[in-house]
C-alpha cells in the first residue's frame, strides 16, 4: 500500500469517478495506541481524493465553457492560490500567478549559466515531450528556507505536467460532483466492516506483515467487541406542551403546531427584495404569517422596498430604509451572488447593527415546498430577535455552557477567527456570542479571558449572581494542540474566575470536543451490523486509561455509518459523576436552534461555528456588540 | 560508488568541473542509454540510488536494477524510485519494474542475468582485492550483459588536484594510472570475448594534456550474442542478494489499468456528449439566469474535439456527420453509439481497433440491448441542499 501522511492507500485499486476527472484510493487511516485495557490497532476506511486532471485539460475545459473575453480573469481566479503536483516528481507548489507571456519554447538558464528551452529541458530531464506548445506558465513563489530578507526563487511550471489536487470551490459547490463522491465514500455499517476486515485478514495471511508483527511479540487478535449504554430520548419543552419525538433525534414533525417558547411580536421590519420578484415576496409574506400564528409568533406587516437587479441597489436602499428602530430586515435576492450577500451583511454587522435574513428567490420558487420554507424561516427568524424555541430539562442549578471554536478567514490567510457563546440563563435557551480576530499562530488564551469576563458579566446581568457551576466545550483543536490547551488554556481560563471576586469559586469542567475520530461503533442487529442509535455512549474499551473521556453518538445517520464524537474532559473540579456529564452533553446537543433534531456537538459550540463561518466568509471583521444577544448569525 | 562532490570540491582546489563530474558522469550513462535504448539496466555500487532515479524516466528501460554493499545507504533514498501518483492516475504505455538489492560483486546471483547495459560507475576502485579478483568472472563471465561500463579515478590527474596525497577519497583501496586500468580491461575482455573502447571526462586545463581525463572509462561490448539459456544459470540458482526493494510502476500494457483508462475516458466523453445534446453546454450562465429549470432542448448535433491528435477537425466534423453516429435521446436515456465514442481522440487512441474498445468495456459500461451504444440516464436536478 501507498502511504500519505500517516494514512495508507492502495492505488492499484481506484475508485473512478470519471464526470469529474476524480479518483478515489480506498485505504485506511490506522494508529495503534493503549486503550483501558489493551493495545489496540485503530483502523478505519479512508479515502484519498485525486484530481486525474492536469491544469492545461482544466484550462482547456475552461475555455470551452466560457465567454473568451474573460478568460484570463476567470482563469487566475480559478486557478491563482490552488496547489498543484508536478508529474515528475513528488513536490506540490502554490500557483502564485499565471505567465501568459512565457511560452514553453522559450529559454531559461540552468545552474551552470547555459539557457536551454523549456521543451528541451522537460524532454532531457525526464523524457517528457510536450504537446501544447502554446500553453502559459505557472508561476510559483518559493518559501525561501532562511529568513525571509533573501529574495524568493520563482519557479515556472508547465500546465500539462502540473496536476490539480484538492477540490475547488467551484466543485464543492457542485452538488452532482459532491453526491458522486459520497456515494462512493459514504460506506454503511456492513461495507465498512467488511473492508476493514479484509484489512484485518490481510495482515494475518500476508507473512511480511505477520512476521513484523510477531518481531515486536505481537499478534493481531480479533475485533473488539464492547458494551455501550444508551441514554434515554429527552424530552423536548414547548410553550405549553411537552413532546417526546416519535424518532429520538428528530422533532420537527412533532414540534409543528406547538407553540415556540417565547419571542417578542415583529412589529417594525424592513423586506426589499427586486421589481421582478415582488410576488415571490408576497407569497412568502403570506405563508409567513400563516406559520406564525401556530407557533406563538406573531408578525406584522412590513415596509416593502422595491429596489433594482444590481447588489449596490440592495445595499443602498437598506442604508436607506435602516434605522435602529427595524428590528429585521429581510431581502429577497435574486442570485447567489456572495458580493451581495456579503455586503448586506457586512453592514447590518459592523456600520448598523441590525439582524438579517437573506433568502433566494430559487427557494421560494420551489413548488410544495412554500410552507416548510416559511416554517424554517420563521424560526430563524425567532432566534434573531433574541426569541427562544425550545428547550430541555436541566437538572443542575445555576450553569452556564460555553462553546469556543476556531476556523480560518478566507480572504485574511494569517487570520484566525474565535467564537465564543456562552448560555445566559439556567434554562440554557439565550445566549450571548462574541467573536473575534486574530493572527493564526498567537495562541487565543488572552482573547479567551475577555469573551469569557464578557460572558459572566452578562449573565450576572441576566440572573443577578453569578454563575455556580461553569463548563466549556472546546471545539477547534487542532491535533497536537491538546498540551497546549490543557497546560496553558485552561489556567488562564481559571485565572479569570478568580481574579473577578474574591470567595468566587464555581466548579469548573473544560471538555475538549472532537468531530473526527477514528474509532467507528457498529451496533449487532440480526446477525448484521447496523448503527447504533443516537444516545449511545462508549467510555469503555476505546478509550484511554488515563484520561476521563467518552463517545457520544449524537447523530441521525440516514446514509452510511455513524460518525461518533468524541468528548476528552481535561479539567473537572465539579465532582459530576462521569454519567450525569455525559447525559448533561447528550443534552446540549439537543439545543441548536436552526436544526429541530439532534446535532454532532453541542449547541454552543454549533453556534460558535456559525459566528466564525458567518465572519470568516462575509464580514471578516468583529461584528458589533450590539447584536450579541442576538443569535444573527444562523 | 560516487565520490562525494563535497570531497571532490575540497581537493580539486582551483580545477572545478562545470557541470560537477560526477553529474557528467551520470550523464554519459544517459547518453549511453539513449543511444542504444537497452531494456534491462543494472547499476552495481547504486548506492543512494541517483543514477537509477535519472534513468528510470528513461522510456526504453523496462527492468531497472541496483546493487549494493551497503543497506542503510540505499534505503535512506529508495523512497524515490517508487511510482508517484501520477504514475497511478495516467498510466503510460511503457513498463517497468525497480529493484533493489544488497550483496557483494563478487557473488553471482541469476537475478542478473540477461541484462542489456551494467553500469559500473567508481566502484571497483573500492573493492578489496580479493573482490577485485572475482569482479570479471562475475561480471563478464556471469552476468556477461551485451555493454559494460566501468569509471574509475585516472591517478595521472591527481597532481593537478591540490589537496590529494595518496587517493581522491578514503575509502579508495587502490587508484590506477591509464595503463594499468587499460591493461586490466583488456584482459578482462579478451578472456570474457568483450571488446573495449577507452574515454573519459573532465579534461585537464590547457598545457597539461598528457595527464589524460580526470576520470576514465572503458565501455565494453559483448561481441557474440548470447542465445537460449545459458549453462551458467543451471548451475547457479541459489540467490546470494537479498531484495530491499521492488516497485511495478503501472502500465497500460497491464489489461487492468488500460481498461480502468478506457473505461473513464469513455464515460467522461459520453458524460460531456449528453451534456451537449441537453443544452447545458454553458454552465456558468446558469448562475445569472432566473433559475428556472431549463427546458429539455434537443440541438442539432456538433460534436467539438478540443485535442485531437490522431483526427483533423475536419475528418472528425465528417464522421460526425454520419447519421449512424448520431446520438440520441429516447425518454430519459441518451444513446451514443460506439462508432462516435470510439471516435473521442483519447478513446481511439487508447484502445487502436473497435473490437478492442468493445472488448475492454464490456461488463464495465451501460449498453444498449443490442450493445450498439452507450446508454446515460439523464438526472433531473434534485434539490439542493441549503446551508
Amino acid at each position: 500500500m501507498y502511504q500519505v501522511g500517516r494514512n495508507f492507500y492502495s492505488p492499484s485499486d481506484p475508485v473512478e469517478i470519471p464526470q469529474h476527472k476524480l479518483t478515489l484510493w480506498p485505504g485506511f487511516a490506522v494508529s495503534i495506541t493503549q486503550f483501558e485495557n489493551r493495545v489496540m490497532l485503530s483502523a478505519d476506511v479512508s479515502h484519498k481524493v485525486l484530481r486525474s486532471e492536469t491544469v492545461l485539460e482544466f484550462m482547456t475545459s475552461l475555455y470551452t465553457r466560457i465567454d473568451n473575453a474573460c478568460f484570463i480573469q476567470t482563469c487566475e481566479k480559478e486557478l491563482v492560490g490552488l496547489i498543484v503536483l508536478t508529474r515528475y516528481n513528488n513536490k506540490t507548489y502554490r500557483i502564485d500567478d499565471i505567465d501568459w507571456c512565457v511560452k514553453p519554447t522559450d529559454t531559461f538558464p540552468k545552474r551552470d549559466g547555459t539557457e536551454i528551452s523549456y521543451v528541451d529541458y522537460y524532454k532531457q530531464q525526464y523524457d517528457i515531450v510536450l504537446t501544447d506548445l502554446n500553453q502559459p506558465m505557472l508561476v510559483s513563489r518559493l518559501k525561501s528556507k532562511q529568513n525571509s530578507t533573501v529574495e524568493p526563487r520563482v519557479v515556472h511550471l508547465i500546465p500539462e505536467l502540473c496536476y490539480l489536487t484538492g477540490l475547488t470551490s467551484q466543485a464543492i459547490s457542485d452538488f452532482r460532483l459532491m453526491k458522486d463522491l459520497a456515494q462512493e465514500m459514504h460506506l454503511n455499517p456492513e461495507q465498512r466492516q467488511q473492508r476493514l476486515s479484509q484489512l484485518a485478514d490481510n495482515i494475518q495471511r500476508i507473512k511480511e506483515a505477520r512476521l513484523e508483527l510477531e518481531m515486536w511479540g505481537l499478534q493481531l487478535g480479533c475485533q473488539v467487541s464492547l458494551t455501550g449504554r444508551v441514554v434515554p430520548t429527552e424530552k423536548i419543552l414547548m410553550r405549553e406542551q411537552t413532546c417526546l419525538p416519535m424518532s429520538a433525534g428528530d422533532w420537527s414533525k412533532d414540534m409543528r403546531n406547538m407553540k415556540i417558547i417565547g419571542v417578542q411580536p415583529l412589529d417594525n421590519w424592513l423586506m426589499l427584495c427586486s421589481n421582478r420578484n415582488g410576488e415571490l415576496a408576497e407569497n412568502l409574506l403570506n405563508c409567513l404569517k400563516r406559520v406564525g400564528g401556530p407557533m406563538g409568533f406573531h408578525i406584522e406587516y412590513p415596509r416593502i422596498v422595491q429596489v433594482q437587479e444590481s447588489p449596490m441597489a440592495f445595499l443602498r436602499a437598506v442604508q436607506q430604509h435602516v434605522n435602529p428602530e427595524v428590528q429585521l430586515v429581510m431581502c429577497v435576492l435574486s442570485s447567489n451572488q456572495k458580493d451581495c450577500y456579503d455586503s448586506i451583511k457586512k453592514f447590518l454587522s459592523l456600520d448598523r447593527p441590525v439582524p438579517s435574513q437573506c433568502v433566494l428567490a430559487r427557494t421560494l420558487n420551489k413548488q410544495g415546498m412554500m410552507m416548510s420554507v416559511a416554517t424554517k424561516i420563521a424560526m430563524q427568524i425567532i432566534c434573531k430577535l433574541g426569541g427562544e424555541l425550545w428547550a430541555v430539562d436541566i437538572p443542575l442549578k445555576s450553569l452556564m455552557v460555553i462553546g469556543i471554536d476556531v476556523n480560518k478567514d478566507a480572504l485574511n490567510k494569517g487570520s484566525s477567527v474565535v467564537g465564543f457563546v456562552a448560555s445566559t440563563n439556567s434554562k440554557i435557551t439565550r445566549w450571548v456570542s462574541r467573536c473575534i480576530l486574530q493572527n493564526t499562530g498567537t495562541d487565543i488564551a488572552d482573547c479567551l479571558k475577555v469573551c469569557m469576563k464578557g460572558a459572566i458579566s452578562k449573565w450576572h446581568k441576566y440572573n443577578c449572581e453569578l454563575p455556580a457551576r461553569i463548563i466549556v466545550y472546546r471545539d477547534g483543536v487542532a491535533d497536537g494542540q491538546l498540551k497546549m490547551v490543557v497546560d496553558y488554556e485552561v489556567p488562564q481560563l481559571l485565572s479569570v474566575l478568580t481574579e473577578l471576586t474574591t470567595n468566587y469559586s464555581p466548579k469548573v469542567s473544560v471538555i475538549v470536543v472532537r468531530k473526527k475520530c477514528i474509532p467507528r461503533f457498529f451496533a449487532e442487529a440480526n446477525r448484521s451490523l447496523q448503527n447504533p442509535p443516537v444516545g449511545t455512549i462508549v467510555d469503555t474499551e476505546a478509550t484511554r486509561p488515563e484520561w476521563y473521556d467518552f463517545y457520544l453518538i449524537s447523530q441521525l445517520a440516514r446514509q452510511g455509518t455513524v460518525n461518533p464524537t468524541y468528548y476528552n474532559v481535561v479539567y473537572d473540579n465539579s465532582g459530576l459523576k462521569p454519567d450525569h456529564m455525559q447525559r448533561l452533553t447528550y443534552k446540549m446537543c439537543h439545543l441548536y436552534y436552526n436544526w429541530p433534531g439532534l446535532i454532532r456537538v453541542p449547541a454552543p459550540c454549533q453556534y460558535a461555528h456559525k459566528l466564525t463561518f458567518l465572519v470568516g466568509q462575509s464580514i471578516h471583521r468583529e461584528p458589533s456588540l450590539e447584536l450579541a444577544d442576538k443569535l444573527f448569525y444562523l | 560508488m560516487m565520490d562525494t562532490n563535497l570531497q571532490k570540491d575540497d581537493l580539486t582546489g582551483t580545477i572545478k568541473f562545470i557541470p560537477p563530474l560526477y553529474k557528467q558522469r551520470y550523464q554519459f550513462i544517459k547518453d549511453l542509454v539513449n543511444k542504444y535504448k537497452p531494456k534491462k539496466v543494472a547499476d552495481l555500487g547504486c548506492a543512494d540510488c541517483t543514477l537509477l532515479w535519472m534513468l528510470k524516466f528513461c522510456k526504453c528501460i523496462e527492468v531497472l536494477a541496483g546493487l549494493d554493499i551497503r543497506e542503510n545507504v540505499m534505503k535512506e533514498k529508495m523512497h524515490r524510485l517508487s511510482p508517484l501518483p501520477a504514475d497511478y492516475l495516467q498510466p503510460s504505455e511503457r513498463s517497468l519494474t525497480v529493484t533493489l538489492h544488497h550483496g557483494s560483486v563478487a557473488h553471482k546471483d541469476p537475478c542478473m542475468l540477461g541484462f542489456d547495459l551494467v553500469t559500473c560507475i567508481e566502484l571497483i576502485e573500492h573493492l578489496e582485492a580479493a573482490e577485485l579478483e572475482k569482479f570479471p568472472e562475475v561480471v563478464f563471465g556471469f552476468m556477461a550483459p551485451a555493454m559494460v561500463v566501468i569509471s574509475t579515478p585516472n591517478s595521472e590527474f591527481n597532481p593537478l588536484l591540490p589537496g590529494v596525497t595518496l587517493f581522491r577519497h578514503s575509502d579508495h583501496k587502490f587508484e590506477w594510472d591509464q595503463a594499468q586500468f587499460q591493461s586490466w580491461a583488456v584482459a578482462a575482455a579478451t578472456r570474457y570475448d568483450y571488446t573495449v573502447e577507452f574515454t573519459g571526462l573532465g579534461t585537464p586545463p590547457p598545457g597539461t594534456e598528457d595527464v589524460g581525463f580526470c576520470t576514465q572509462i572503458g565501455v565494453f561490448v559483448r561481441k557474440y550474442p548470447k542465445n537460449g539459456e545459458t549453462v551458467n544459470s543451471e548451475k547457479h540458482t541459489e540467490h546470494a542478494y537479498k531484495t530491499v526493494f521492488k516497485a511495478v510502476y503501472p502500465s497500460l500494457k497491464d489489461e487492468k489499468y488500460l481498461q480502468n483508462a478506457v473505461v473513464s475516458e469513455v464515460l467522461f466523453g459520453a458524460d460531456i456528449i449528453k451534456r451537449r445534446l441537453l443544452g447545458n453546454f454553458k454552465s456558468e450562465c446558469k448562475e445569472h439566469s432566473d433559475g428556472l429549470e431549463q427546458k429539455l432542448k434537443f440541438q442539432p448535433f456538433k460534436y467539438f474535439m478540443t485535442c485531437s491528435k490522431n483526427l483533423s477537425l475536419a475528418e472528425t466534423e465528417k464522421l460526425a456527420a454520419d447519421r449512424s453516429m448520431e446520438p440520441f435521446i429516447d425518454g430519459n436515456t441518451v444513446y451514443i453509439p460506439l462508432a462516435k465514442i470510439f471516435s473521442i481522440p483519447k478513446v481511439n487512441q487508447l484502445c487502436g481497433t473497435f473490437e478492442k474498445l468493445s472488448n475492454l468495456i464490456a461488463g464495465k459500461v451501460a449498453l444498449s440491448n443490442d450493445g450498439s451504444a452507450v446508454i446515460v440516464t439523464i438526472e433531473y436536478e434534485n434539490e439542493e441542499q441549503e446551508n
